[in-house]
């Protein structure tokens, strides 16, 4: 063991230096952990889905939409136990800035397909009982101030009104998710009511379902299901694909590029620009201190021991910074969730993350301090005592 | 037996490719309780003969007999456990580490010992006050005069009691006065203490104060003066 003062102190010795090496290693390893926080946040749907339920959409995409025939015949068969259709409606409160899902569904399936959906405010049964009714998540309620019994005006824009006037719901209760493949920012809403606007021309927009979501029945094997979906509409008019509501999930995931490979690579050049910093500043050290390497082992201090005492700092100082940035990353938590609230749901800093971050703390000061340890731990006696004049 | 015997050794540095004989076939024998001061021109290979003395270098022949262990034979920890029991350095810059207190200094070589921190606390204190820098513990080498951080590095050489102090040119960067304590000191450490010094200078008045003056030219010795 090096004299513990003589590893703090050089540290301090340079306070600035010190400092900015500090800050930075906070601030990159702050970003990295938001990184790593928003593909958890990604990854939660697939992570949390259901066994029991699968999506059955059109083979050719997404956006082609299934006849609503489709619904009863999906209905028959074997290890189905229920069919919900479900569709994205697309619209937005006042303005198109304020995003959050609203979705059509057959409300009077919803509880018993997603038990995870839990009413916290307001009643279920007042929900189902009335045609303009919704079910609104605890965040998009709180972001807007909105009660149960509320009216709550939204603009269509997938589905625009004809007269160009707000499609009206009333909030009949407020939900919030136990599980991470349903956010706290959605609005359900009856199908009905989309269905009968569009019909009696009061609004415009495509017609059909957009998925069918599956409850199987317990028991059933999932993908013999899924293969007997398929077959049946495999002469059309519509083909389809159904899919886990896990593999459901990581479409989406996937639909807006690799985002764990690009992640990566961005926390990867995060990690060699803190890497290059902690180099620098312990290559400096490193080069100050050489007298003081020469003085240690004329004393009779053994070579790893004065190696450690550089080795020793640049761990010293990368924990520090990488504490502070952990600090950081666990403090904005809360403010960085509710920011990106209904836009982005289910950012969590995982003890999985904070574990990373502190591993690469760890390995960046070792990487950065071992170069000029090893330097100081070979170097000769009377060279590291010549560098001064 | 001499305390210091040093038979037939050979130090060569190679430099741009051509080889520099700085030792030539050296024979010394230094006795136990000498102070010795080693003069000659610039060059003439002292702070090399100085550093295989203190362990510090290795030569590439011949023997280097102290207190009957050959330690040119020793293996790089064992050298260095012998430096931290049997020498003491003093340098010409005097080399005390910036970010510690002159008390922390003197210390340093203590924690290759087994003294508790109280005894090295106390054993740091009686050898600062021996070098007359008892109020000055708390300061860093920055806030003592060059006279002074000489004083702290003599505590640090002679802390951890060694039977021999080397010093290389220990007063060439001083002013007179400050020169004067230092060799008062070290003549203190050889008569009082009697330890073995072997201190290079350049400065005749300072070698004046050693008892004996060994010459030195081109990598050999040349004539050895008694003083006392
Ligand atoms: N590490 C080294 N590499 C090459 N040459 C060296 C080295 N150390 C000393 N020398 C050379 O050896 C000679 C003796 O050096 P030194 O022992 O320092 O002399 P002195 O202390 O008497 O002035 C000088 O010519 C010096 O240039
Ligand atoms: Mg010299």
């Amino acid at each position: 063991m090096p004299p513990l003062q003589l590893v703090w102190r050089n540290l301090l010795k340079r306070k600035t230096r010190f400092v900015l090496t500090t800050l930075s290693l906070a601030i990159a390893v702050f970003l990295l952990c938001v990184l790593q926080s928003l593909v958890v946040a990604l990854n939660a749907g697939v992570k949390a889905a259901a066994v029991n339920r699968l999506i059955v959409q059109s083979k050719v995409s997404l956006f082609v939409y299934l006849p609503q025939s489709y619904g009863p015949k999906i209905e028959q068969v074997e290890g189905v136990e229920s069919v919900m259709r479900w569709n994205w409606f697309g619209g937005y409160y006042q303005d198109p800035s304020n995003f959050f899902a609203q979705f059509a569904c057959d409300q009077e399936k919803l509880r018993a397909i997603y038990p995870e959906i839990e009413v916290i405010d307001g009643a279920w049964e007042d929900f189902l009982t009335d045609r303009k009714a919704c079910l609104v998540g605890e965040a998009t309620a709180n972001k807007y101030g909105l009660r149960v019994g509320d009216n709550f005006p939204i603009i269509g824009a997938l589905f625009p009104k004809t007269d160009g006037t707000t499609w009206d719901f009333r909030i009949a209760a407020i939900y919030k998710s136990t599980k991470k493949n349903v956010d706290d920012a959605t609005l359900f809403f009856h199908y009905k009511y989309l269905e009968q606007a569009l019909e009696s021309g009061e609004g415009s927009g495509p017609e059909g379902v957009g998925i069918f979501v599956v409850q199987t029945a317990p028991g059933a094997d999932n993908t013999e299901v899924m293969s007997r979906i398929d077959a049946l509409f495999e002469q059309g008019p519509q083909a389809v694909q159904s899919t886990t509501e896990a593999e459901f999930q990581a479409q989406f995931v996937s639909m807006i590029g690799n985002v764990p490979l690009f992640v990566s690579s961005i926390g990867g050049g995060v990690m060699v620009a803190i890497l290059l910093a902690a180099l620098n500043t312990m290559l400096m050290a490193a080069r100050e201190q050489t007298r003081d390497v020469g003085v240690l082992k004329a004393l009779g201090f053994g070579d790893a021991v004065v190696g450690n005492m550089l080795l020793m700092q640049s761990l010293a100082m990368c924990l520090t910074g990488g504490l502070l940035g952990i600090a950081l990353a666990v403090g904005s938590e809360e403010p960085m969730s509710k920011m990106l609230g209904t836009v982005f749901p289910g950012y969590e800093v995982t003890q999985g993350t904070l574990l990373t971050a502190a591993l690469v703390v760890v390995g960046i000061g070792f990487l950065a301090g071992i170069g000029p340890a090893l330097r100081a731990r070979s170097m000769s006696v009377i060279a590291a005592l010549r560098r001064t004049g | 037996m001499a305390l210091i015997q040093l038979r037939k050794v050979v130090k060569t540095y190679t430099r741009g490719g051509e080889t520099l004989r700085v030792l030539d076939q050296l024979d010394l024998d230094m006795e136990a309780g000498g102070f010795y001061a080693l003069m000659g021109p610039s060059g003439s290979g002292k702070t090399t003969l100085l550093n295989l003395i203190g362990g510090l270098d290795r030569a590439d022949e011949g023997q280097i007999v102290i207190d009957g262990e050959d330690i040119a034979a020793m293996r790089g920890p064992e050298l260095a456990e012998w430096r931290a029991e049997k020498v003491g350095f003093v340098f010409q810059g005097f080399n005390l580490i910036p970010v510690l207190t002159a008390q922390e200094n003197v210390e340093l070589p203590l924690l290759l010992t087994k003294l508790s921190r109280s005894q090295r606390r106390e054993h740091a204190q009686t050898a600062l006050e021996l070098v007359g820098l008892g109020d000055r513990r708390t300061h860093r080498p920055s806030q003592l005069s060059g006279g002074q951080e000489q004083r702290v590095a003599i505590a640090r050489a002679l802390v951890s009691d060694p039977m021999l102090v080397l010093a290389d040119e220990p007063t060439g960067d001083l002013d007179r006065k400050s020169a004067d304590d230092v060799l008062r000191l070290l003549r203190q450490l050889n008569e009082q203490y009697q330890k073995t010094i072997l201190m290079v200078t350049h400065d005749m008045a300072a070698a004046q104060q050693a008892k004996t003056i060994v010459h030195m030219d081109k990598g050999r010795l040349g004539s050895i003066e008694q003083l006392r």
